[in-house]
């Protein structure tokens, strides 16, 4: 397995005000896995997902990316796992505001060594013609495409999506998706996504069903179908 | 090696944010620049000072006789290793109030720099020193003339002849072919034991051999130069020689006046001088560049707090915190290089100049050449970097040290707040919200206070010293101990112990020849003694006068009885177990707590003389009523101790005063030894050849004027950085509480409020904040500025002058306080007006 997480726990506050947020989680993907981790709000997939991207940690249990486990990295290494392996995508852009599209698109280029052509990214992020603009003159569907090459630049093993589509419409979402299945395809990177859209779980090789921090059921999706057949 | 793509936004943030690096580095550019400036002119000059006593050949002392000496004299003295060169001298009282020692030029010794114009070419013509005219105005091709007989009279307080200045040729007229400096007046001592050097009314001027031989013999000074033969090697030969030079010359000629280099203040105090402040100017340096350095880390922690979610971003996609650290440096420390490289230009070019004049203004320099200067560079660049560097690094090591998860929640504080504070609902609406700004802006007010208080200090120095000295002008004028004091001079030739006879005989003349009629008149002694030499301040000399028992110019001496009975100031007893003590001898004082060890058996009340103090000496070393002082022979090593019985309030020296008949017993001075007399009017009967001085207002305040010319452009430039650093920081974080709040004033605009309301709610806080920290600093200022100026005048001077602060002072102050927050208010005001209405509704980008 590529990814491997076994008993994650995790808790915040003390005492009557402890909220246990994951209760044991165990999970297990493959290299290129498109993995969409779906619940209520609350149910800890937000959580899970910032444990696996090493910017949380656990209170118990481990998790193992291609063989090297995470549970003992001191921050210096974490920052440097995060460099190394992961793909960060958020609800909110997030974009530098006074870098371009394109520069914006090179701070991920930096970090990697096996970063992607920028310009070949750029063209199939339809952002070709944006290069230039700085965040403030784009469109939100623009800018998740801009954060989004900046996280796919990396060529990351793990592309994570915290609601990539939650600040977007039904249009831009979809639009947004495709860009996903599309670069899961093209650069093989295992994908997992935080969404509360339950329409978005059709497109994923493996849906996880989280409820008050423990795994519902785990679905393994015979099919994947594409972005542009999704409805909601 | 990649490029990080981070690096683009340096211009873009510069550009972005202009009004704020521009400030910033204007107030960086003018710091750096200035003292660059002043190093540079320091060093120069201080070079040019040192290489002129070769250039210029000085001399290695000079000595002064009654009459020109003999060939045969001449001979014998050039026997003891040394060559002689005539110096003569005449001094003019000029009709601009001003005494003018005029030379014939000089070609062999003690050489003359030409600033300006030429050097005389035939009578009638003359070069004046380029200070001397500049303090009064003149220029060349002005005239001077010689004071009418009976007209003004010298007021520099010259010895002997001073007073007869100019008689012998009222309304005699010079024209000024040129402005120089003499070699061995870089520094204008009248007299050298003068405590101050005068600027404005003396002066010093070459004039052609063909001017000076119409001069009568009976109108000079014979003064003579001499150089040895063998230099002295070192500065302890140098002085060895000179003390047994003065016992050789004794025996050869008659000495009225013996100045070997090392003691001469003419040529020695600017090189003393020189160098002296450059510690504060440094200190002031480093201190603005901390305040600079703290404005910078309140800025970058905005525009972390700003930035925030991108950071997290960031941090997330695995930039490391020392990147990012690294990032958020640069541009405060690329300001700071760009500022340290333009101020070094402006302070090799224009500033040096503005420095260089300020030394011009006291001292009579001559040229120099300004040379590159490494040490001042380091100063001025790597220090304000390194400084720049540590403080902005501390401040992001501190705000990047949250998790990058924080960073994306906007959790940028570390002790969340868990609820609001409580305000009563009674406080009117916005009182209530301006307290919330404020509390919200705390850390920015706090960085503000501390520019204030440091602001409030240049600015209550720069507008206080002008005030404080013409304070110590009055003080010194409403409590002179009596209008004049003449001081007798002995002739030598009364104490010379080779020729006891003729010296008894000059002795019984001088005695009955200074005898007055003058009913005001009052005869007291005076003995000099110095501040012990190991106290750790500025040795200074301390006139011991003693006054009759009944005086009427100084009451309230204490009587000598006991002392006069049984009792001894000498050092052997006393001085011995001073260490033993471990009391402070620094202004001489010890407490009263060790005089069982001091005094041995003997009870301390008789043993020793009973004094009052000058409130000079008092305020000065902190000295009280029931301590005890101890005083050195000022040519020897033997000290005495005082008890202090009270303050006396006279404020124009640090003196004592005690019994004349104790003073004598004291110093084994005769019984019928006296030194002088104080007098409401002046004396006229007896001859002034007897009279050694006059001390009077004009000679006691000598300090104040002195300090008034040489500090004088100072002030001003303290002022300036004092504004420059209230307005920066005001502009700076005001800035950031409107940007901090963009959105809300946006919102509030949306809501309905207008500029100016909205404006009453974010600036009017910053405005009670800087008013309150503003008022509040002051007393704290005031005090601490006291204690620096005692600490630097015991350090540094002679004499005292109390740092008064008036009301004018603080009126002035909170002037311009107030306007040049004014200024920045209304800037800030119109930065709310353009705040747009959409801002509330942008996405956090």
């Amino acid at each position: 397995m590529f990814l491997e997480i076994n008993q994650i726990k995790k808790a915040f506050g003390q005492g009557d005000s402890r909220v246990e947020v994951l209760r044991g989680i165990d999970l297990s993907l493959e290299k290129g896995e498109f993995c969409v981790l779906l619940g209520p709000s609350g149910s800890g997939k937000s959580t899970l997902l910032n444990i696996i991207g090493g910017i949380d940690s656990a209170d118990s249990g481990e998790i193992v990316i291609d063989g090297e486990p995470m549970s003992h990295m001191k921050e210096k290494q974490l920052t440097m796992y995060r460099r190394r392996h992961l793909g960060y995508i958020f609800q909110m852009y997030n974009l530098i505001p006074n870098l371009t599209v394109r520069e914006n698109i090179e701070v991920g280029a930096y970090l990697s060594n096996k970063a992607l052509d920028v310009d070949e990214l750029l063209k199939l992020l339809g952002l070709w013609e944006h290069r230039g603009k700085v965040p403030s003159q784009l469109s939100g569907g623009q800018q998740q495409r801009t954060a989004i090459g900046r996280a796919v630049v990396k060529n990351p093993d793990i592309l994570l999506c915290d609601e990539p589509t939650g600040a977007l419409d039904y249009k831009t979402s979809k639009e947004i998706l495709k860009l996903i299945e599309q670069v899961n395809k093209t650069y093989g990177n295992t994908i997992i996504m935080v969404t509360h859209n339950d329409a978005i779980k059709y497109m994923a090789d493996t849906v996880v069903r989280l409820r008050d921090g423990a795994i519902r059921d785990t679905v393994h999706n015979e099919r994947r179908v594409s972005a542009e057949e999704l409805e909601w | 090696m990649k490029r990080n793509p981070l690096n683009n936004r340096f211009l873009r943030d510069l550009r972005d944010d202009l009004g704020k690096y521009v400030v910033i580095a204007l107030l960086m550019i003018f710091t750096i620049g200035f003292v660059s400036g002043f190093l540079v002119a320091d060093g120069s000059m201080v070079k040019a000072y040192n290489e002129s006593f070769t250039k210029y050949n000085v001399e290695d002392g000079n000595f002064r006789v009654q009459r020109r000496m003999n060939k045969a004299q001449w001979k014998s003295i050039e026997g003891l290793g040394l060559y002689l060169y005539e110096l003569f001298y005449r001094e003019f009282a000029l009709d601009n109030g001003s005494t003018l020692r005029v030379y014939q030029n000089r070609d062999q010794v003690n050489l003359v720099c030409l600033m300006e114009g030429e050097f005389p070419k035939k009578p009638g013509e003359i070069a004046v020193d380029r200070m001397y005219a500049d303090n009064n105005g003149l220029k060349v091709g002005d005239t001077i003339r010689v004071a009418a007989a009976g007209g003004e009279e010298s007021g520099a307080g010259s010895a002997e002849k001073t007073e007869t200045a100019g008689e012998p040729n009222p309304g005699e007229t010079w024209q000024i072919t040129g402005l120089v400096a003499l070699s061995d007046y870089s520094t204008m001592f009248s007299d050298n034991n003068d405590t101050m050097f005068d600027a404005l009314k003396f002066g010093v001027a070459v004039v052609t051999p063909e001017e000076f031989a119409r001069y009568p013999d009976d109108t000079l000074y014979f003064n003579y130069a001499w150089k040895y033969a063998d230099p002295p090697e070192t500065e302890t030969e140098e002085n060895d020689r000179g003390e047994d030079l003065v016992k050789d010359l004794s025996k050869e000629i008659r000495l009225e006046n013996y100045i070997p280099r090392y003691a001469n203040q003419a040529i020695r105090f600017a090189g003393e001088d020189m160098g002296s402040d450059r510690a504060m100017m440094e200190l002031l340096l480093y201190i603005m560049m901390v305040i600079i350095a703290f404005v910078f880390g309140v800025t970058i922690s905005n525009t972390i707090s700003r930035e925030a979610p991108v950071i997290g971003t960031l941090r997330a996609m695995g930039f490391t915190k020392s990147e990012l650290v690294r990032h958020y440096m640069a541009m405060p420390l690329l300001v700071t290089l760009l500022s340290a490289l333009v101020g070094n230009i402006l302070g090799y070019t224009v500033l040096k100049n503005v420095c260089a004049g300020m030394y011009y203004n006291s001292y009579s320099l001559t040229k120099y050449v300004t040379v590159w200067n490494a040490d001042a560079f380091v100063r001025t660049t790597v220090f304000p970097i390194v400084i720049m560097a540590v403080v902005t690094w501390g401040v992001l090591r501190w705000s990047l040290g949250l998790t990058p998860l924080q960073f994306l929640r906007r959790q940028l504080r570390r002790r969340q707040m868990k609820r609001a504070f409580p305000l009563s609902v009674r406080i009117p609406f916005f009182d209530r919200f301006r307290m919330r700004v404020i509390a919200q802006n705390l850390p920015n007010y706090l960085i503000l206070l501390a520019g204030i208080f440091f602001a409030n200090i240049l600015l209550i120095f720069g507008l206080a010293l002008p005030q404080a000295l013409d304070h110590y002008q009055e003080v010194v004028e409403n409590n002179l101990l009596s209008k004049h004091q003449y001081i007798m001079q002995i002739p030598l030739d009364a104490m010379d112990e080779d020729h006891k006879l003729v010296s008894a005989f000059r002795m019984m003349e001088f005695v009955s020849e200074t005898e007055t009629e003058n009913e005001t008149a009052e005869k007291f002694s005076v003995y000099v003694l110095r501040t012990p030499t190991d106290s750790p301040y500025h040795k200074e000399d301390v006139m011991v006068y003693g006054v009759q028992a009944d005086s009427r110019y100084v009451s309230g001496v204490p009587a000598s009885e006991g002392y006069m009975q049984k009792g001894s100031a000498k050092g052997e007893a006393a001085g011995g177990s001073q260490s033993a003590t471990g009391g402070e001898t620094a202004g001489g004082s010890q407490s009263a707590a060790g005089e069982e060890a001091a005094g041995g058996n003997r009870s301390a009340e008789d043993a020793y003389p009973e004094v009052l103090i000058s409130k000079a000496y008092s305020d000065k070393y902190d000295i009280f009523a029931g301590d005890r002082i101890e005083l050195q022979e000022k040519y020897g090593e033997e000290r005495y101790t005082f008890l202090v019985k009270g303050v006396y309030d006279y404020q124009a020296s640090v003196c004592v005063f005690m019994e004349q008949k104790a003073l004598g017993k004291c110093f084994d001075l005769g019984k019928d030894y006296f030194s002088g007399y104080f007098s409401d009017t002046p004396i006229t009967d007896i001859d002034e050849k007897y009279i050694g001085s006059e001390i009077n207002l004009e000679s006691l305040t000598k300090v104040s004027r002195q300090l008034r010319i040489s500090m004088g452009s100072m002030m001003y430039l303290v002022d300036f950085f004092a504004v420059a650093i209230f307005m920066v920081l005001i502009y700076i974080l005001s800035k950031i509480i409107i940007e901090k709040n963009a959105q809300s004033i946006s919102m509030a605009k949306i809501l309905g409020y207008t500029g100016g309301e909205i404006g009453k709610l974010y600036i009017r806080s910053t405005t009670v904040v800087y008013l309150v920290c503003f008022v509040a600093t002051i007393p704290a200022v005031s005090a601490l500025i006291r204690y620096l100026m005692k600490v630097m005048i015991r350090l540094e001077m002679t004499g005292w002058i109390e740092l008064y602060v008036g009301n004018k002072v603080y009126v002035q102050m909170l002037i311009l306080g107030v306007l040049s927050y004014a200024v920045v208010a209304f800037f800030e005001y119109r930065k709310i007006n353009k705040v747009p209405m959409d801002e509330a509704l942008k996405n956090t980008e």
